[in-house]
């Protein structure tokens, strides 16, 4: 069996992206805090002046965020998905489905903070 | 020999091998039993089954957010090409700010907000216990009744703290959500 596709190592990742998303969404959860940031509503924090505040001020942590919350997840499912059936050609279509949509969503993401627009 | 030997059941006569796989697939809970439906387990003495089903349940809700979310952040800069409702860049993001708005939309945001709650501190759990075998007690020889000594163990009280704070969490998030 190839090392990637090794359900422990799956579980290991799982296990380090999990340390980071404490950081990571800990910090974004806290963005949606109104009286934090001198605002009374949740609302008022998904303004999109403030929105676009947030992205210029750490967009490279909400890139991170956004990577490491797809692999967390998608690499949930795949580890889910390899528990159901186990097969050569079954393993590879997972393990391809899994990038491709980990790269196209990594993709979007990264775009949102290459070419935001100014507010 | 005994590999070989053959029994009528059921009118079938099968080996044993075919009789233990008959078992083994009868008494097999299934993946949507095992891991996924909360309503069907046996929860009795067991919170951490239940945690187990739930962190798979918040999971899915999460991924299925998160994919979502990540296109909504991106609508800035997607609706500059796809215009919603002939609206582009940050007027676009507003337009979709007013849908979310709605009262079905804040009571989905209110199920993901629990589902990332429970799922975050039931992670945390799962980190101390299974990636650094804290709380977990310490191995000890197998005697009748064969009870875990890991039930017995931290981990069970930092489960059913977990289960509190995540409640109290979620009830503060509907108060932030809906206030």
């Amino acid at each position: 069996m190839e090392m990637e596709n090794k359900a422990s190592n799956i579980q290991v990742w799982q296990y380090i992206t999990a340390i980071l998303l404490i950081f990571l969404l800990g910090y974004h959860l806290l963005q949606r805090i109104p009286w934090l940031f001198n605002v009374s509503t949740f609302d008022q924090t998904l303004t999109s002046a403030f929105v676009y505040n947030q992205y210029k001020e750490a967009g490279w942590a909400l890139l991170l965020l956004a990577w490491v919350a797809l692999f967390h997840g998608l690499n949930g499912v795949r580890g889910m998905l390899f528990e159901l059936h186990q097969g050569k050609t079954y393993n590879n279509i997972i393990n391809v489905l899994f990038w491709l949509v980990f790269i196209v969503f990594a993709a979007i993401a990264a775009l949102t903070i290459v070419k935001l627009p100014a507010y | 020999m005994e590999a070989c030997r053959k029994e009528i059941l059921g009118g079938v006569i099968m080996s044993d091998d075919e009789k233990f796989r008959r078992i083994e697939m009868e008494n097999r809970q299934g993946f949507w039993k095992a891991s996924l439906n909360p309503w069907l387990i046996r929860a009795k003495n067991n919170p951490e089954r239940v945690a187990f089903v739930l962190h798979r349940v918040t999971g899915f809700i999460i991924i299925a957010f998160l994919l979502a979310h990540i296109l909504e952040t991106d609508s800035p800069v997607w609706s500059q090409y796809v215009p919603i409702n002939g609206l582009s860049g940050w007027s676009a993001w507003t337009y979709i700010m007013g849908i979310e708005s709605a009262w079905w939309a804040r009571l989905g945001e209110w199920i993901v907000a629990g589902a990332v709650l429970f799922h975050a501190l039931n992670g945390f759990r799962l980190l101390l216990t299974e990636f650094f075998g804290l709380g977990i007690g310490k191995p000890v020889e197998p005697k009748p009744p064969y009870e875990a000594p890991t039930l017995n163990a931290p981990q069970r009280t930092w489960l059913y703290i977990e289960f509190v704070v995540a409640l109290v969490l979620w009830a503060f998030s509907a108060f932030l959500i809906f206030g």
